[in-house]
């Protein structure tokens, strides 16, 4: 009998196929322009809080304006390793 | 017919003005919509689970598949561990995307276009977040501040990073959902305006804008709250999981 060993490869090639697609269409879904905006903001609300600290520490201190520049520079450096995170979590997940 | 974009977003009362303590305490549109996409939801899913089909319909289909996205997404991000906050993610996505999605029907309100209510859902992850990690890991619960294999002179300075990068995460959760519904939806009434002032002459390449527009926004809606959902699940991840 050759037709259930047949019926069997054909159901392999049609299941490889079904999940061919699924994946494809994973990748398709996570492409789209959110994970460009997700960046974006990551940078932005470090920076943000980087200053808000920086000003706070400063009216705190009475060392107008030091902490608030060196603050505002370590929140970009925040944000670029929120950034350099998030484009290593999307890399994994695809 | 010139409207405001903007107006789509104002908050007014419904009904008497209700004052505890000095705090308006009044129920708004924005409360209304809550109410209003909370009850779809319990709806929804009570409807869904009433009948426990062998052959579900697509009611229970469609419940039974947000079940399942959602408890792959727990496993997928935040491992078996993160499988007693099921409940918790699973509401919080739930609620976001039929905010999302109820503020999609014509002269509805979008409550998650305001950023007071993604705020408070953001700082409230962030808080039970950092309890949880405290509560798991006590003290140190800490070293997720302090990344291994840094240079000791460097140390103090990647110290200070990592905290500035911890404390942003509830900024950049809230704004990301907060700016993407009402980015969205004032383009959507942009692009509304201009089909009323061209009139039936210049006005059917504005409607077809506007057509591709909302199916954009119904991507984005979901997409969205998917996004909440699955940091939310990576943040709970850095509290469970302690690795470096």
């Amino acid at each position: 009998m050759t037709i259930p060993e047949d019926f069997k490869t054909r159901l392999k090639i049609a299941k490889s196929k079904i999940k061919k697609q699924f994946d494809n269409d994973d990748e398709k879904r996570r492409s789209f322009m959110g994970s460009a905006f997700k960046l974006g903001t990551e940078l932005v609300a470090a920076v943000a809080v980087g200053t808000i600290i920086g000003f706070i520490l400063d009216t705190l201190f009475d060392t107008k304006p030091w902490l608030i520049i060196i603050f505002f520079f370590l929140g970009a450096a925040a944000g670029m390793l929120n950034v350099i995170r998030a484009a290593n979590r999307m890399q994994k997940e695809d | 017919m010139a409207s405001n974009p903007m107006q789509q977003f104002t908050v007014h009362r419904i009904g008497p003005e209700i004052k505890i303590a000095g705090i308006d305490l009044s129920f708004t549109n924005a409360s209304l919509f809550m109410v209003i996409s909370a009850t779809v939801i319990i709806l929804f899913l009570f409807l869904g689970s009433k009948e426990k089909k062998i052959i579900p319909d697509k009611l229970q289909l469609i419940s039974e598949m947000f079940y399942t996205f959602v408890a792959k997404m727990i496993s997928d991000t935040a491992g078996s561990k993160a499988k007693p906050y099921f409940p918790f993610i699973f509401s919080l996505f739930m609620f976001v995307l039929f905010c999302n999605m109820v503020g999609m029907l014509p002269y509805s309100f979008t409550v998650t276009s305001h950023i007071i209510v993604t705020l408070i859902m953001a700082l409230f992850i962030f808080i039970a977040v950092t309890i949880i990690g405290f509560m798991k890991h006590g003290f140190k619960y800490l070293s997720i501040f302090v990344p291994s294999g840094v240079p000791a002179v460097l140390l103090p300075l990647i110290t200070i990073i990592e905290i500035i990068s911890y404390l942003s995460r509830p900024v950049s959760l809230s704004v990301r959902l907060f700016a993407n519904m009402m980015a969205g939806h004032t383009m959507l009434k942009v692009f509304g305006g201009f089909v009323v002032s061209l009139g039936i002459l210049g006005g059917w390449l504005p409607l077809s804008f506007s057509v591709a527009l909302t199916g954009l926004e119904i991507l984005v809606a979901f997409l969205q709250a998917y996004v909440f959902a699955i940091l939310t699940c990576i943040y709970l991840n850095d509290a469970l999981n302690l690795h470096h």
